[in-house]
């Protein structure tokens, strides 16, 4: 019996090692690989180098005949400034939005509250292409052009929903007799705002702005639709590049990507849990 | 001012505007496409404004019979996307099951950095985290070329462009949301039950069938319809993994907006995937409301 | 200068209940609450006695009625603009801020300078004994030191009157019963009116000046604990505060004869000379009948003694079947031998002890 448990245990806990194996392996190896300078078979090594970082950065170096280079670094950067042109708006945007609902949502008892409350997840739900065409039918029906104030309308109606869902968490863990000890205290509806809920209030709008913009620098599918032919974004330049085809030098934007997203999330996650 | 119209006042700043852009930009552009997928396409990508169910029709079986003949690949296709979905909320739950239970058992300081690891990649591009995958699967990717040379093949596998791939990438990106409400309802379990099965002389198996499978059943639910879902309509792990070959509702929707222009159609399909996304969450929303533990939707 | 603080006209207010129902809360009640009173509110869970806290807080409004303090009429008058202040049953300490800042919140919103500010807490919080404690936060306090921090933060306003909403019910016993002479002693101190609420009666007898007995939104009894005990109302009042021995039945001259034929005798007063009426013996009125006649006596056989220390607890029925508990001090051991062996007791009483209770004041 007691070996049997600890066989249990044992074949348990490796079977989580290769859980987080699975998650991360990929990762490691597409970090390791971005340095092989095998131009054509990503996955055969041949040597070291750090020329598609260079090219991608924009000062190549060595010109190898069969490298196949992109386009040019100006449209990479372009896109990453769309993105964070974007992802900065409607992060600005959606926090404001999604926080009123959720402070209403809370503070007040309406008719139809719960049904408000199933409508306010039901963005986040839609599965993305529907959204996406929906949005563009809308848009050239409407006469719209498609280009950055589309894709910052249509990222906020789903963004929107997201920090709902955080504020709203924050608030439902929310001790509601400290507003009362407040009010009773002699603080009017205001002060009592804006000393007691706030202040606890502000971790949960700060994860919820923080997830809206990583949401937002990574939305492909909404975006793909409602860009319209003249802006594109981040998400929309690697996934144009790849299928077109796989060369090394999105091996290396991949990296980089990879590397920025994990050391701001690792951050950001870092300190969440450690306030817990 | 009376407290009560203050009150309403408020709520009305705190909701009104964005009651309005919601409306306005979710709610309305959702009603347009539902008008859209009952008009006729137009000959040159527009639509034509008459009453047409022929969109539909082309799907369940009643195409228009001025143009064509039924054909079942259209539901072939909302078949196999389904059948995709399925098989990827099932092989997301066999990852995810076993690790939670592990991860639930640990100490305070383990759980919180394991959860922190499993959390991470949710917030990382999902597109490169697809594309790591076509480099390990594909013909000269990792996999093969590691078996070429280990000379345990002649030839390379066919390992990318199949339904297995494209199940295999959405596992992948979808692992934070099937592992997270299903941990929620492991960790909630209560230990003491599974005691008291097994003091009562259930055997394991049985103690897993009668009592912790059913009390982590609201996490399993949950995390199959939040997985389902995205997965059903999806269009890039496809459009990425699947290549041509592999054709999902997701890519037959793009095609119809972006290289067909046939618009009507492409928002019929769409409506069919949002049908299955609101009878899923109705029955959840019922199901969970008759529990009583409609935690999730009312705070 | 009006002698009562707190004046509760006819106040009134009903609930409705999730299932479209309603519940009455409070039932047309009128209550003069005295200066320098501690006065408590006592009844069972549901009773509406937090309702009526929390209408002289001002987080309810009546439904009905009006309410004065300090001679003002503050029916309409938010939380925030009444001269009262509450400790919580959770505590409800501000999570975000230091014990110094929690403390001197109120007087921060009221607009009073820093230094000032400054010197109040720390005399409010050396007042509750945890001087120097102004750096820390709630969270690294115990229970009991939480508690104390609601305490200087509610009086430190100097309200008119302190309500305080069953703030010892999460301490532990020991830790309780040092709160509860505390309180007292902080109250003679500060020279206001508490009002607290408990459903524990130890508690209320203990603490209080007077204590109101609420039950169905009505007060059953408002008077001293001394007068509450031996001389209750009504039944519920008998039976919530104390163990009891009830016998219903009608007056016949100094006797009272109960429907199973049980006699009880009483001390004649003019007020009770017949109709039906409810006897109440306490437990500890019984004494072990030791030969002499002088007073009257009930046969009971006993189905449990148990011995609690100071006293035993005797549990019977009279021949009838009605069930009697008695309590005995411990000191008389050599009578008690005697019961165990024989399982059987004659329980003696004074019927100048046995207090009757008239119908009409049934609520």
């Amino acid at each position: 019996m007691k070996i049997a448990r600890s066989l249990f245990r044992g074949s348990l806990l490796a079977y989580t090692a290769l859980f987080f194996a699975f998650i991360y392996i990929p990762l490691v190896v597409i970090a390791v690989y971005s340095f092989n300078s095998n131009p054509v078979n990503m996955m055969t090594w041949t040597g070291f180098t750090t020329e598609w970082y260079a090219q991608v950065l924009g000062f190549k170096t060595t010109v190898s005949e069969n490298a196949l280079y992109i386009e040019s670094t100006g449209q990479l950067i372009q896109a990453v400034w769309n993105s964070l042109v974007i992802a900065t708006s409607t992060t600005l945007i959606a926090t404001v939005f999604g926080t009123a609902i959720a402070i209403g949502l809370y503070r007040f008892n309406f008719l139809g509250q719960r049904f408000y409350r199933v409508i306010m997840f039901m963005p986040m739900l839609m599965p993305d292409i529907v959204l996406g065409i929906a949005l563009l039918i809308f848009f050239v029906n409407s006469g719209i052009s498609l280009g950055l104030t589309t894709i910052i309308i249509g990222q906020c109606t789903f963004l929107i929903s997201y920090v709902f869902i955080v504020v709203s968490a924050r608030l439902a863990g929310m001790d509601r007799t400290l507003e009362n000890a407040s009010a009773d205290l002699g603080a009017d509806e205001w002060t009592t705002f804006r000393r007691v809920v706030l202040p606890q209030l502000l971790p949960g709008i700060v994860g919820g702005a923080l997830l809206a913009f990583i949401i937002s620098m990574d939305d492909l599918v909404i975006t793909y639709f409602i860009a319209g032919v003249d802006v594109t974004t981040l998400p929309m330049f690697i996934f144009a590049m790849l299928r077109r085809g796989i060369k090394p030098e999105i091996n290396a934007i991949a990296v980089m990507m990879l590397t920025f997203s994990f050391v701001v999330a690792s951050l950001g996650l870092y300190l969440r849990f450690r306030q817990k | 001012m009376s407290i009560a119209s203050r009150r309403r006042v408020q709520l009305a700043v705190l909701l009104g505007p964005v009651s309005l852009f919601l409306a306005v930009f979710f709610l309305g552009p959702l009603a347009i496409m539902m008008v859209t997928s009952f008009l006729a396409p137009g000959l040159y990508g527009g639509v034509e404004w008459t009453f047409y169910p022929h969109n539909f029709g082309r799907i369940l079986g009643f195409a228009d019979p001025m143009f064509e003949d039924f054909d079942p690949v259209y539901i072939a296709i909302f078949i196999r996307s389904v059948k995709i979905a399925a098989l990827t909320v099932f092989a997301a739950l066999l990852v995810c099951y076993p690790a939670a239970f592990c991860i639930a058992r640990l100490s305070e300081r383990w759980k919180n950095f394991c959860l922190f690891l499993i959390t991470l990649p949710f917030f990382t591009s999902l597109i490169v985290r697809l594309f790591v995958w076509v480099l390990i699967l594909r013909q000269t990717g990792l996999v093969n070329e590691m078996l070429l040379s280990s000379g345990l093949i002649a030839r390379p596998l066919d390992l990318i462009y199949t339904d297995g791939a494209i199940i295999l990438g959405m596992v992948y990106v979808f692992i934070p949301f099937m592992f997270m409400p299903v941990y929620a309802s492991v960790e909630k379990l209560d230990w003491t039950l599974v005691r008291a099965s097994l003091d009562l002389g259930a055997g394991p198996i049985r103690t897993f069938w009668r009592i912790i499978l059913p009390l982590t059943a609201p996490g399993i639910v949950g995390g199959a319809i939040i997985v389902f879902i995205p997965a059903l309509g999806n269009f890039v792990v496809p459009a990425i993994l699947g290549g041509a070959k592999v054709m999902m509702l997701g890519n037959l929707i793009e095609q119809q907006f972006l290289a067909a222009r046939n618009w009507p159609f492409g928002s019929a399909l769409a409506m069919m995937v949002m049908s299955v996304m609101l009878v899923l969450l109705l029955v959840y929303v019922l199901a969970s409301g008759r529990r009583g533990a409609d935690a999730t939707l009312n705070r | 200068m009006q002698d009562s603080i707190v004046r509760l006209e006819g106040a009134s207010k009903t609930f409705a209940t999730p299932e479209g129902g309603s519940v009455t809360a409070l039932d047309a009640i009128d209550l003069q609450v005295r200066r320098n009173e501690f006065l408590t509110l006592l009844g069972p869970s549901g009773c509406g006695k937090t309702t009526l806290l929390q209408v002289i807080s001002g987080f309810v409004e009546l439904g009905g009625g009006r309410i004065l303090i300090d001679g003002e009429d503050m029916t309409d008058r938010p939380p925030y603009r009444r001269p009262v202040n509450t400790v919580f049953q959770n505590y409800a300490l501000f999570p975000h801020m230091t014990v110094g800042e929690n403390t001197a919140y109120a007087l921060e919103v009221a607009g009073v300078a820093k230094a000032k500010r400054r010197e109040q807490v720390a005399a409010a919080l050396k007042m509750v004994g945890l001087e120097g404690m102004e750096g820390r936060r709630p969270r690294q306090l115990s229970g009991g030191q939480q508690q104390r921090v609601a305490l200087a933060r509610a009086i430190i306003a100097r309200p008119k009157l302190l309500l305080l909403d069953e703030p010892l019910s999460a301490l532990d016993k020991n830790l309780r019963q040092a709160m509860q002479i505390e309180l007292k002693t902080l109250q003679h101190e500060l020279g206001i009116s508490f009002i607290f609420v408990t459903h524990d009666q130890q508690e209320a007898l203990t603490m209080s000046d007077r204590v109101a007995v609420l039950s169905g939104g009505r007060i059953q009894q408002l008077d001293t604990p001394r007068a509450i005990y031996d001389h209750p109302v009504n039944s519920f009042v008998a039976t919530f505060i104390g163990a009891s021995n009830l016998f219903d039945g009608r007056i016949d001259g100094d006797r009272l004869m109960t429907s199973d034929g049980t006699e009880i005798r009483h001390r004649r007063t003019p007020s009770a000379a017949s109709g039906a009426a409810t006897a109440l013996i306490r437990p500890e009125q019984f004494f072990l009948e030791d030969g002499d006649e002088r007073f009257p006596t009930l046969d009971v056989d006993l189905e449990a003694i148990v011995f609690v220390g100071s006293t035993f607890e005797l549990f019977g029925r009279t021949r009838a079947g009605r069930k009697i508990i008695a309590e005995i001090p411990a000191g008389r051991r050599n009578l008690i031998g005697d019961i165990e062996r024989t399982r059987r007791a004659r329980l003696a009483y004074d019927p100048a002890a046995v207090h009757l209770i008239q119908p009409c004041a049934e609520a």
